[in-house]
């Protein structure tokens, strides 16, 4: 009886416990049902688009690359509008954008791709505003390709892999034109499907707008000054766009431009007319206010997931946080100078002696700078200005020798030679010894900011970088990996210099149709008139596109925007053509209390030459040798 | 690799600490087996034994067109096209005075060219369909290919008569530019014109001492003025006494990369 028990026990186990078919989709891997069925779900794959978008924020430089903590080699020194001690010359970009770039494009086409068979639980309009934003997506990829490397390889689908036809995954480079036209494709449909507004941090329709208009100008800028032309076997022109396209593109970015018309608007809430202080304050704030009407599209940032130590590398030495970073970022007298309402030679360079070729006497360091524009205030810290309610001291020396018949320039015009020593005391570094004034009170060579002849955690240039500063930090607070200020990528007064450009080159070309020079000149004012410059006095004053280039310097300084402009107008090899930058030292009168400035080129011999071939960049070389068809740019 | 029958052994589970410690340097043996373990077999290709030697050549002058050394000089471009017709090029740079030898590559079939600041040997028109040619083919192996390109350079640069040292440690040098192409579409502005002075031989814009030396840039067309005509520049700052410097004098027009088109170098000595 046992027996038969037990036999039909097995029996029983053997025949009764039959097999299920394994195929389940494996539990601990999220299936695209999971992702694409619900909202949260959606937001979850957007929040990793977003965070792979390359935006050069806070976290850029050319050394590191993208989405890099340690931003020591900063953008700014790398075009002129700033000097700093770990970054010394020009470069092009060391870390090459690349394959990140093709993981964010296969990921957005994977969403084109998927998300119209879920459709399930949507409205259209969603549907419609997720795809939208795809495509903006996948644009803002491709433009941070093209703008890097001309024509690139177009992959509009999700390429299959493993597969057997391995030469349909070895995608040619695209003409660079029509990489711009994909781009420009890409952008009208995402313009078309995308919704009004968005979540904080992710685009809308303006967003794609806006970021066409910044594409398109610098298709039409390829075309107009661009010099190096290169075809592959089958006649594609991967650099360079034929020259008749430019009206076309310029077009293109002038009209996307004009879609944002009454949509945004400059930052003017705490602005007041006449009041050069109320314009100052203005102009700081725009860069924190998170309800700004000027924000089209932000990065934000959130403790501890997501941060930056923007001001911990950045802040001036007298304010250093405990990292003991301090003063990365140095602007140049060159960018100053491009700034209404400074004492100005004929030349435009800044006034700094008299008649005679003497030095000019001032009370105090900032009285040189008492009409300054506010716009230069709220972007440079000058020497002498208030900042989180101190005093920037910057002072390269104290002079102590005799000021009769006035004080001649230390050092030839142009000369790169070191200040003299006699007559000058000057500190090596932080450590200084207090000289005894005749007065019989006490003062350190240097300022507390700077500037030492020896150590560069100072001012280097009579400056310090103010745009995107949180003076509400606490010094504690002023370290690495802790600051969460949002980045701004577009806003609107980039929008109204891309217009006022496109105007001025359609303008140039004669193209009919709507009065451009007028419309350049209107945005350009709008521009002027809110950060407390000088107005054009009328169209006639607007002969140059010189004017249009300078107001996008001082509109954009410091926003990591300038290099690229630099490039596609196709001037920084001229500009970067073996220079050495100026800056503006201020010097103490130890006979009469007063303040002197000398001009000269930079004490470090930090000299800038652009290689012209870095206009297009370097293709990684690992791509080029896993490749059948991507050819290379020139001079690589 | 098959497991020596010590090292079966070490799999054991240990009893004691004594034993253990014996087991693991049992262990060793294997590990040291494997360390001392090398291949000898050599490589299945024999290594590059083919050279490629030869010289760029301003055709008008017949002299060697001088370069500067690195990535902003004259570079030779193989495309191998023994095995692909889509090769993906290989380059190797010129010495600076135009002449250039390789002694390390491979038996292959080469179209070979080269680039710099001359006239490109191959030349699009604005389709992109290949005009003019002059690409070599030649066939590398261990008898060594000497070839020589006839080119046009952009610019001639030519000293007139030698530096001169001044009592101010300055050193001053005469020199003269011509046009070294007769086509128009290769007859860009002239953009700026640059004394070099280094202290060892090897002086061009790749390096420089920029305390000393000079330039002059012309905007727009105005460089155009000068050719032909002797300009003369006299070097920056005061040279330190009692050393050498080598000079030389670079020009160049706006075309493609901008490259400069040299002298050959002139070494001064300051007593």
């Amino acid at each position: 009886m046992k027996f038969y028990k037990y036999l039909t026990l097995i029996a029983l186990l053997i025949f009764v416990n039959a097999c299920t078919k394994l195929n389940v989709p494996p539990l601990n891997v999220i299936q695209d049902d999971d992702v694409f069925n619900s909202k949260g779900g959606i937001t979850i794959y957007m929040a990793r688009l977003y965070s792979e978008l390359p935006i050069e924020d806070f976290r850029y430089s050319p050394a590191r690359g993208l989405n890099n903590f340690w931003i020591i080699s900063p953008f700014p020194a790398v075009t002129g509008e700033a000097l700093s001690r770990d970054q010394r010359n020009s470069v092009t970009e060391s870390v090459l954008y690349w394959g990140d770039a093709y993981k964010l494009i296969r990921e957005t086409n994977y969403f084109l791709q998927t998300l119209p068979k879920h459709t399930g639980d949507f409205t259209k309009t969603d549907i419609d505003s997720w795809l939208g934003e795809a495509h903006f997506i996948r644009a803002f990829t491709y433009f941070s390709l093209a703008k890097r490397y001309g024509g690139v390889p177009i992959v509009s689908n999700v390429l299959q892999y493993p597969t057997t036809d391995l030469n349909s995954l070895d995608v040619p480079r695209a003409s660079e034109e029509k990489t711009y036209d994909f781009i420009a494709a890409d952008l009208d449909t995402a313009f078309s499907k995308m919704a009004e507004t968005n979540q904080t941090g992710r685009a809308n329709k303006y967003a794609a707008a806006a970021l066409k208009s910044r594409a398109m100008l610098f298709a039409g800028s390829i075309a107009k000054y661009n010099q190096v032309s290169f075809f592959d076997d089958n006649h594609n022109r991967l650099c360079g766009i034929p020259s008749d396209k430019a009206v076309t593109y310029f077009k293109a970015a002038y009209d996307a431009a004009r879609l944002l018309d009454g949509k945004y608007s400059l930052y003017k809430k705490t602005f007041a007319a006449g009041d050069k202080e109320a314009q100052y304050h203005n102009y700081v704030n725009l860069f924190f206010d998170a309800q700004s009407p000027e924000n089209i599209l932000i990065k934000g940032y959130s403790y501890p997931q997501s941060v930056h130590g923007y001001d911990a590398y950045n802040i001036p030495l007298q304010f250093m946080g405990p990292n003991g970073y301090s003063s990365e970022v140095s602007p140049t007298l060159n960018f100053v100078e491009l700034f209404d309402g400074l004492p100005k030679n004929p030349d435009g360079t800044i006034k700094n002696l008299d008649a005679g070729g003497k030095y000019l006497y001032f009370d105090n360091t900032m009285d040189i700078f008492a009409n300054a524009e506010p716009r230069l205030r709220a972007t440079v810290i000058l020497p002498g200005d208030v900042f989180k309610g101190q005093n920037m001291e910057i002072r390269r020396g104290i002079y102590t020798g005799s000021i009769a018949g006035g004080i001649s320039p230390f050092i030839p015009a142009g000369s790169t030679i070191q200040y003299p020593t006699t007559n000058i005391v000057q500190s090596a570094n932080g450590s200084q010894t207090a000289y005894t004034l005749p007065n019989g009170s006490k003062m350190n060579p240097a300022g507390a900011s700077g500037t030492f002849f020896s150590e560069e955690t100072c001012s280097l240039t009579g400056f310090s970088i103010r745009k995107y500063l949180d003076e509400s930090l606490d010094k504690s607070q002023v370290k690495e990996n802790f600051e969460t200020q949002s980045w701004i990528e577009i806003r609107y007064a980039e929008v109204l210099l891309n217009r006022a450009e496109a105007a001025y080159e359609l303008f140039n070309a004669g193209t009919p149709g709507t009065d451009y020079l007028q419309d350049a000149y209107t945005a350009i004012n709008q521009v002027r008139e809110r950060a407390g410059a000088d107005l054009l006095a009328g169209t006639g004053s607007l002969n140059d596109i010189t004017i249009i280039r300078n107001e996008r310097r001082k509109e954009l300084g410091f926003e990591n925007k300038i290099w690229w402009d630099l490039k596609r107008w196709r001037i920084i090899d001229k500009e970067q053509n073996n220079v050495l930058y100026r800056v503006l030292m201020p010097f103490y009168v130890a006979q009469n209390g007063k303040y002197i400035f000398d001009v000269r080129k930079d004490e470090k011999n930090r000299f800038y030459t652009f290689d012209p071939k870095w206009y297009y960049e370097q293709i990684p070389n690992d791509e080029i040798t896993k490749s059948k068809s991507l050819k290379q740019n020139p001079g690589y | 690799m098959t497991r020596s029958p010590k090292a079966k052994a070490s799999n054991r589970i240990p009893v004691t600490n004594v034993k253990s410690r014996k087991m693991k340097s049992l262990l060793y043996i294997p590990i040291i087996a494997l360390v001392l373990t090398s291949c000898s077999k050599l490589d299945n290709y024999p290594s590059p034994n083919a050279t490629l030697t030869g010289k760029v050549i301003d055709a008008g002058l017949k002299a060697t067109v001088q370069t500067e050394i690195g990535s902003g000089g004259t570079r030779i471009k193989l495309e191998e096209i023994s095995w692909s017709d889509n090769p993906t090029p290989f380059y190797f740079y010129s010495m600076q005075d135009g002449t250039f030898n390789n002694t390390k590559l491979f038996t292959s079939t080469n179209k070979i060219s080269v680039e710099g600041a001359f006239v490109p040997l191959v030349q699009y028109d604005a389709t992109g369909t290949i005009t003019v040619d002059n690409r070599k083919t030649v066939q590398l192996s261990n008898t060594p290919a000497d070839v020589e390109f006839q080119v046009e350079p952009f610019l001639r640069v030519t000293w007139i008569g030698d530096p001169v040292p001044n009592t101010d440690s300055t050193i001053t040098v005469r020199v003269q530019f011509t046009r070294g192409t007769s086509n128009p579409n290769f007859q860009n502005d002239i953009s700026d014109l640059f004394l070099y002075l280094n202290t060892t031989p090897y002086t061009g814009n790749n390096d420089y001492d920029n305390r000393y030396s000079k330039q002059l840039t012309y905007s727009g067309s105005d460089g155009n003025n000068f050719l032909g005509q002797t300009i003369t520049l006299t070097t920056a700052g005061k040279l330190p006494a009692k050393r050498s410097y080598w000079l030389r004098v670079g020009a160049r027009t706006t075309y493609g990369l901008k490259q400069y088109n040299y002298t050959d170098i002139k070494k001064v000595v300051i007593p």
